[in-house]
């Protein structure tokens, strides 16, 4: 028997610094350590078959994040949460396992709490700009200016206890188009260095991926 | 306004070199804790991380409940300006704590080029780098791993160096440094009586005097030293500590995957090679401690895939015992087991079917040299037959790669070994194509892999003069014109950072001020390459009148006191006289296995000395 699995997860705290390819091999360990049968893949080097839906860029937490794993045994889905997360390095917290809904070509969005240490009012005249613009590495090498401005006017501003604006948007995130959040940080940042403000580093928080209905990815 | 440590980490490549948090790291409580101990690797994270001996003492000293060792490395070049740009002091990837407020900074000596990474990470730690400068209220700087069998051109550097094994050495050393803060420590009077301690080499406690023609006259030991430190050995790797959990990386290290160690030492006596002689005698763990302590590493980490660690895993002398069990549970377990090329003729048709089914680790040969005359010089006893008998075997299962080591440079070397190494190669590219069987459309790839031959302290070869760079390069180019074929890849080493590892593998003291000085003058990351600069060096040693020829390329006499003769290894000097003379006659001497050639090392009557030879 072969049966696909989605486990959901939360990658927060400092495995933010770890990137995507460090996580797959992370968790194929993880996976290894609490003795889930899993498939491995054939061939020359045989692994564990893992995949992740929508990588996370190196330094941004998730709160919602998934892999499918495929089991060859038919295990308790309790048994994978608890086992996982007794191997699990802190950071790490796997809070679901079961039978996929969608298809990862499902995700079409994915929502994003950003965190700027600057005032409201400051980061509102950010926001107040005609044009927020910001140059993309595009994989041919070369740069491409974005227009930023249409994902994010939608963006939710609240103001946190310390001073620092919160601002919780829906980028696309699908096949065809996605945007990077840390595209939105550095627009942000190039703005307040122009400002002659040097130190602003952002946080960054993947709360969900969504389907094209506004559903959760499940 | 400056940036803080958590904003370094969003500036830099691979953050996860620094942050710490890794599976089985080990965090403690502060305030539970009596001896704070600082793991130094001078090198990157990736390198530091693969490095065994780490992992071992890393272990071992966090058993003990009143220890608390934690792990820092030398950061990369963009981490390390944001430190200094931001004041922040190094720190350990544990507590993140300044190394500076812990009670040990260890350092690993592996390499002589890593020696100004040591300088930029006492500095980085805000610490003074020599000793003499450090005070009571400093950590005490220690030193351990191969290159401390010759401290001597950072001797000034460090408070005390632990000789040979660390596992013991290192527990009686903190444990004196606890007798002496409990009763109000004065770091000076603990030196005195650490070096009472048996393979506690502590250099301010030895005066060096010289001879005008700049050879030692005279190491004088002070305040009761002994006049000569033995290194220390574990009698028994069967009872001895092993840990049963390695620290799993995020980020990819070099190399990945747990280790067995499967005995200590080698049998070999390769007159070249430093290993061979420093980590006698010949001891080997039994295959069921081998087992299970392999069987428990790759639980307890999850990694795909193990190797066995030894100088000569081939020479195990229960190899064929072993592999079995490891491979009753690998293969259920889906762990690949990665052996080096073994002498692989001795293995039933199975064993060898079953090892092809894991996944392969690549065919590679260390003849070493290109000529029997000179692999007999120097005592590397694998002979041409050998070689194409086990190739020709390889072949015929399906492989069409093969990698040769060899070195030049060495003793006796003439133009003559130099093209016997593209004659060797020549042999076996003709060999893969008298194979009948040989793959369809396939073509073979011979890689001979050439580096620079360095003099050693401890090896019969302590001796003899470095070739020189001109020499050296003479002998490569010689070597590219002996190589006909483009089935043949070479690869050379550069034999510039092998000439100023010469210097300092046989150095004295008076190469404290250079490493000093070429430090202070940038020099910090001589091990990578990118970042070496041999004239930086030699501008140094020619404005503090140091010629580095002396050093490297000199031929001592067998009555010069060596920089390391006050430091004992087991190995007697007679012994390596000996093996030196009949190095220059092409004479070879047997392996410990066949005949003991009274090396020494059976002073510790131990491991083969003691056994039963076939």
């Amino acid at each position: 028997m072969i049966k696909e699995i989605r486990i959901h997860f939360r990658k927060c705290g400092q495995v933010k610094y770890i990137s995507h390819l460090d996580l797959m091999r992370t968790m194929t360990r993880a996976v290894r350590r609490a003795g889930i049968p899993v498939w491995y893949t054939e061939g020359f080097n045989k692994h564990p078959y893992l995949t992740f839906a929508a990588p996370l860029s190196l330094g941004v937490e998730g709160l919602s994040e998934s892999m499918d794993i495929k089991l060859i045994q038919d295990i308790d889905m309790e048994d994978i949460v608890s086992g996982l997360n007794s191997v699990l390095p802190s950071g790490l917290e796997v809070y679901s396992a079961g039978t996929p809904v969608m298809k990862a070509g499902d995700i079409d969005k994915a929502v994003y709490r950003l965190t700027f240490p600057v005032k409201p009012k400051d980061f509102a005249a950010f926001l107040e700009q005609d044009s927020i613009t910001v140059e993309k590495r595009t994989k041919k090498g070369g740069q491409r200016l974005i227009e930023l401005k249409p994902f994010i006017e939608q963006g939710a501003i609240s103001q946190k206890d310390d001073g620092s604006t919160v601002m919780e948007v829906t980028l696309p995130c699908s096949s065809t188009q996605t945007i990077n959040p840390l595209l939105i940080v550095s627009a942000c940042k190039n703005y307040f260095a122009d400002k002659g403000q040097q130190h602003i580093f952002c946080d960054v928080l993947r709360l969900d991926l969504l389907d094209g209905q506004g559903n959760s990815f499940k | 306004m400056g940036y803080g440590l958590e904003d370094l980490f969003r500036l830099v490549q691979k953050p996860g070199r620094y942050t710490g948090g890794e599976l089985n790291s080990i965090i403690k409580k502060k305030e539970e804790i009596e001896v704070r101990f600082a793991f130094c690797f001078p090198d990157l994270y990736e390198v530091g991380m693969s490095h065994l001996g780490m992992k071992l003492l890393y272990g071992l000293l966090n058993e003990r409940q009143d220890i608390w060792c934690e792990r820092a490395f030398m950061p990369d070049t963009d981490m390390e300006i944001l430190m200094r740009e931001n004041n922040i002091k190094l720190f350990s990837l544990e507590s993140r704590d300044e190394i500076n407020t812990f009670d040990f900074i260890g350092f690993t000596l592996q390499y002589e080029l890593s020696y100004t990474a040591v300088l930029n990470m006492l500095e980085l730690s805000g610490l003074p780098l020599n000793a003499a400068d450090r005070q009571d209220t400093h950590p005490l700087v220690i030193g351990g791993g191969p290159c401390v069998c010759n401290p001597e051109p950072v001797a000034d550097f460090f408070d005390l160096f632990a000789l040979g094994e660390g596992e013991e050495v290192t527990l009686e050393i903190i444990d004196l440094y606890r007798r002496h803060k409990s009763k109000g420590y004065n770091k000076a009077a603990f030196l005195v009586e650490a070096a009472q301690i048996e393979g506690v080499y502590v250099p301010s406690l030895y005066r060096p005097s010289y001879n005008p023609d700049g050879t030692i006259e005279s190491m004088t030991p002070l305040n009761g030293a002994p006049p000569k430190v033995r290194k220390r050995i574990i009698k028994d790797l069967d009872t001895s500590y092993y840990p049963d959990k390695f620290v799993v990386p995020f980020i990819d290290i070099v190399h990945d995957r747990a280790m067995s160690e499967i005995f200590r030492g080698c049998i070999r006596g390769c007159r070249f090679c430093q290993a061979g002689f420093i980590y006698r005698p010949v001891r080997e763990k039994s295959p069921e401690t081998i087992n299970s302590q392999s069987r428990a590493l790759c639980e307890s980490t999850g990694y795909e895939e193990f190797s066995l660690s030894s100088l000569s895993t081939g020479d195990y002398s229960q190899i064929e015992r072993l592999l079995p069990m490891l491979l009753d549970w690998a293969e259920k377990q889906q762990t690949n087991i990665s052996l080096p090329s073994l002498r692989i003729d001795g293995f039933s048709e199975e064993l060898v079917e079953k090892l092809n089914v894991l996944r392969r680790s690549g065919l590679t040969f260390a003849p070493e040299a290109g000529t029997q005359r000179l692999r007999d010089a120097i005592n590397k006893n694998i002979s041409q037959e050998e070689i194409l008998e086990t190739t020709r075997k390889a072949f015929s299962s399906g492989w069409t790669g093969v990698k040769l080591y060899f070195m030049m440079g060495l003793p006796t070397e003439t133009m003559e070994d130099v093209a016997g190494i593209a004659a060797l190669g020549q042999k076996i590219v003709d060999c893969y194509y008298a194979n009948p069987d040989k793959p369809k459309g396939k073509g073979v790839n011979v890689s001979l892999s050439v580096s620079c031959f360095v003099p050693k302290p401890f090896t019969p070869f302590q001796w003899e003069p470095q070739d020189t760079a001109e020499i050296l390069e003479q002998k490569q180019k010689h070597l590219r014109n002996s190589i006909t074929t483009r089935k043949i890849t070479l690869h050379s080493h550069d034999p510039s950072t092998s000439f100023l590892e010469g210097v300092f593998a046989r150095g004295d003291r008076r190469l404290c001020r250079v490493i000093q000085e070429a430090f202070d003058r940038g020099c910090k990351r001589d091990a990578w390459s990118e970042h070496f600069n041999l004239n930086t060096w030699l501008d140094v040693m020619a404005d503090l009148e140091i010629e580095p020829a002396f050093y490297a390329n000199r031929r001592r006499e067998y009555d010069e006191i060596l920089p390391w003769d006050h430091l004992d290894y087991g190995i007697t000097k007679s012994f390596l006289i000996n093996e030196n003379r009949n190095a220059h006659q092409s004479i070879t001497t047997p392996h410990c296995r066949i005949d003991c050639s009274g090396c020494g090392a059976a002073v510790w009557k131990g491991g083969v000395c003691i056994d039963k030879r076939d």
